[in-house]
């Protein structure tokens, strides 16, 4: 709306050029990586992305072969992880702050989730590598590898204790927070007659609570998929407890790589060789892909439920 | 009597995810003050403002990587906060326009980006060109991971700001211009600022984009804009994956120092505030 | 001579007309008060006399509106605003600023003054026309927000007067404030009036026999009557008018 009848809106104009900017570094990006992708699709075609292989040669481009299968079973796996603990975690924390919380902990309560979701995660890979790791591999994985190998899921033999479940787990402690914070909002924001309506029932609290709950159930898939989201992103925390092993194996203590890992470790040296740049770059490419495929979906739902309260 | 005992079961079912959701933070904060702190105390001032010992052999210091943090976060200030404030305020000024709606999506998208995709961008667009890293890359990277937090926060400012006072501004016959950057932007002051303070805490600890794009530097302070620099996370990421004891203990020093940084900025912004988007 | 002039003014919001067809003739040097129920349009005929409706991108104005016979919509919105001050209905100086610089801000922005003396002496004067000198000349470097809600409506007055004005709008200006600072914003009205033409919209008519000479009483966008406010109020023409006064309707 040009309120002051210029001919041209210098304002508007000159504030646009930013957005723009915004706009083509984010283009420029998908166009970057699809580029830099290329030469490994024209050697490859899909099995970059279906095979679990590694194999670097020098000076003979030829015998070059890459197949990021493993570091993308690893994204998902972890992720996976994550989200299964962040999720009782998360809904139970906005529960107990919303509804049972007295006033003085409510607040340091959420101050506290909030310094954990934006503290470095350098510092979270630090603890995890050296604290975490060690614990997780003496008082969970050893025994349950004693007396339950047979199991799949308990079948490999932990070693140094890097594994798919240290990086489930610590991934799942990162993003809890984060997670919490949508899920608390959505709690929080249920609008006073449902709650008076559900203990006119005579329900207790926990029924109560459970009604609710189902209320909020588009808030609580959005928050799950945000933190998917943000678990299949993170780089240095998982890469120093993940084991860094090119590893499809269903068991939790197995080493393995994620999409974001495999990138941190191998690009150092990937420039001597004549394809592993791209074929780093089309296992980011990939890693784009689902990043906005599961965050625009999470956003998408959480902005629906949030009209579906206004209107 | 067995829903009684269900609800109390529940409480109790609560309260512990409750507890285990932040217990982690205070078991973090604890190692590295446990860990980090008898690192300082040898260590000395030396520590902060020294070059890194060889491998095995000391402390040395982490000096260079804490004034490449520095230089990096204000270098990323630079670039990305002009960017960030005048594409929030396009945003708040034109809500209705397409832009304005698809710049908001755009922004909420890019906090969630993985940062390490911003990283390899830009090493492809500078760090391969100019042939080296450089403070320059990495500063980019980290305006990049920036500019969605400051430019959401300014949005909400200046959208806060009730329309009567917009009416009376353009009341007294003032040009939009003026009415934004005189008037309404004096209103949206807190808000732009907080947004600003919280997205430089948070390039401060971050790792990922600087891992293709800044180098390192352990034994030079600066070189310039065009040369490796060092970063206190940066650091730690790489200290950790030796097998040197000592490296170890630097790196839960340096952990204790980006912990503290952190807490400093973070901290009193939080509690002065009521909320907070991260 | 006629101060403002509408013609055949008729305002849509979208699909919904707000305004019908209102052809007013405001003189100068008066105090104009349209009065009518709550939502039936007034405020927004107000905005269209100074061109703020513009800040509604919903909002499309057809017919005319005059001032001393010139079209506004011949003239940069940002002129018309300079010669039309605006008052509003929730007190709103701009809290981060201080009093003198509330009074001061148009004056400044615009370049209107050349000199701190020359600026100085126009605050005081404006503050001084508002009745609000006296209580304020020692706490001019006050932040605004420290003010009572009718000093705050006296300091919107001053910032509005400082742009010396030709037509001074007010909407709804006592809705907000208690019956002692009413009567403080009443008074200074009648005193304002000298030099000033002054249009007030009201949701009581009995503010608008108070203080007006002149009133136009609208009705769901349509304007039903107006005339000498001593006998619209004692002899009106209009049937709705007379429900409207007697309080059967609004």
């Amino acid at each position: 709306m040009n309120v002051t009848s210029e001919k041209v809106d210098t304002f508007k104009l000159s504030l646009l050029s930013f957005c723009v900017l915004v706009f083509g570094i984010f283009a420029l990006m998908i166009v970057i990586y699809l580029t830099a992708s290329v030469p490994i699709f024209q050697k490859e075609d899909i099995q970059i992305y279906t095979t679990n292989v590694w194999k670097a040669v020098e000076d003979n481009p030829d015998e070059e072969f890459y197949g990021v299968l493993a570091a993308i079973y690893g994204s998902v796996y972890t992720s996976v992880l994550a989200v299964l603990v962040a999720l009782p975690l998360s809904i139970g924390f906005a529960v107990f702050v919303i509804d049972y919380a007295p006033q003085k902990i409510r607040e340091p309560l959420i101050v506290a989730t909030d310094i954990m979701a934006g503290l470095p995660t350098i510092i979270y890979g630090v603890w995890g590598a050296f604290v975490l790791v060690p614990v997780l591999r003496d008082y969970v994985m050893r025994p349950l590898y004693e007396h339950f190998s047979f199991i799949p899921l308990f079948s490999f033999e932990p070693a140094g204790g890097y594994s798919f479940l240290a990086a489930g787990v610590l991934l799942g402690i990162m993003v809890t927070p984060f997670a919490s914070s949508i899920i608390r909002e959505a709690y929080r924001m249920v609008p006073f007659t449902y709650r008076e309506a559900a203990f006119s029932l005579g329900a207790t609290r926990y029924e109560a609570t459970k009604i609710l709950l189902g209320y909020i159930k588009p808030a609580i898939v959005a928050g799950i998929l945000l933190a998917f989201g943000r678990a299949v992103g993170e780089t240095v925390a998982v890469s120093l407890v993940v084991g860094n092993a090119f590893n499809i194996h269903p068991s939790l203590f197995a080493p393995g790589y994620t999409i974001s890992s495999l990138i941190a470790n191998q690009f150092g040296n990937a420039f001597i060789y004549g394809y592993m740049v791209s074929a780093l770059f089309a296992a980011g490419f990939f890693l784009f892909v689902i990043g906005l495929a599961v965050n625009v979906g999470g956003l998408i739902i959480l902005r629906r439920y949030a009209h579906a309260q206004r209107g | 009597m067995l829903r009684e005992v269900k609800e109390k079961l529940f409480l109790c079912g609560i309260a512990t995810m409750t507890a285990l959701t932040v217990l982690p933070l205070f078991h973090i904060i604890y190692s590295v003050a446990v860990e980090g702190l008898p690192v300082l105390l040898r260590g000395g001032l030396e520590f902060l403002s020294g070059t890194l010992a060889p491998p095995g052999d000391g402390l040395g210091g982490i000096g260079p990587a804490i004034l490449g943090t520095f230089i990096l976060t204000a270098l990323a200030s630079l670039i990305g906060l002009p960017i960030a404030v005048m594409t929030g305020v396009y945003a708040a000024e034109y809500p209705e326009s397409i832009l304005g709606r698809l710049t908001r999506t755009l922004l909420t998208i890019m906090m969630e980006f993985p940062t390490i995709l911003v990283g390899l961008f830009v090493m492809q667009i500078l760090v391969i060109p100019m042939g080296s890293y450089s403070a320059i890359a990495g500063a980019l990277a980290l305006a990049i991971v920036m500019m969605p937090y400051v430019a959401v926060y300014t949005e909400e400012a200046f959208r806060n700001i009730p329309f009567t006072y917009r009416e009376a501004a353009f009341g007294l016959g003032l040009t939009r211009f003026k009415v934004v950057f005189r008037v309404l932007a004096g209103m949206a002051k807190k808000g732009i600022v907080t947004g600003m303070l919280i997205g430089m805490a948070k390039v401060a600890g971050e790792t990922a984009p600087l891992l293709f794009t800044a180098g390192g530097a352990n034994r030079i302070y600066f070189a310039g804009v065009d040369k490796p620099v060092g970063a206190i996370p940066l650091l730690i990421y790489n200290l950790v994956q030796q097998p040197y004891e000592n490296y170890h203990e630097i790196a839960w020093g340096s952990s204790l120092v980006l912990l503290l940084i952190f807490l400093a900025i973070f901290l009193p912004l939080r509690l002065s505030l009521k909320e907070v988007k991260l | 001579m006629t101060a403002i002039e509408t013609v055949n003014l008729t305002i849509h919001y979208g699909q919904k007309c707000v305004i019908k067809n209102v052809n007013l003739k405001i003189p100068e040097n008066v105090v104009f008060a349209i009065m009518g129920p709550s939502g039936c349009g007034k405020s927004t005929l107000l905005r269209s006399f100074n061109r703020l409706l513009e800040l509604n991108p919903n909002a499309k104005v057809e017919g005319d509106v005059r001032l001393y016979g010139r079209s506004v919509y011949d003239m940069n919105p940002i002129e018309v605003r300079r010669k039309i001050g605006m008052v509003f209905q929730l007190p709103n100086p701009f809290p981060h600023m201080s009093v003198f610089d509330n009074v001061a801000l148009g004056l400044k922005l615009n370049s209107l003054v050349k000199s701190k003396e020359e600026l100085r002496e126009i605050v005081e004067w404006a503050l001084k026309k508002a009745a609000l000198w006296d209580e304020m000349k020692d706490r001019v470097r006050e932040p605004a927000s420290a003010l009572s809600g009718g000093q705050q409506q006296r300091l919107c007055i001053a910032r509005a007067l400082a742009m010396k004005p030709e037509v001074l709008l007010m909407d709804e200006p006592t809705a907000n404030l208690d019956p002692v600072a009413t009567e403080k914003i009443e008074d200074l009205i009648y005193e304002l009036k000298e030099d000033y033409t002054i249009i007030i919209v009201t949701h009581s008519p009995s503010q608008a026999a108070r203080v007006s000479d002149y009133v136009a009483f609208l009705y769901l966008g349509e304007l039903v009557e107006v005339g000498k406010t001593e006998r619209v109020f004692e002899k009106p023409e209009n049937g709705l008018t007379e429900r409207y006064l007697t309080g059967r309707i609004g």
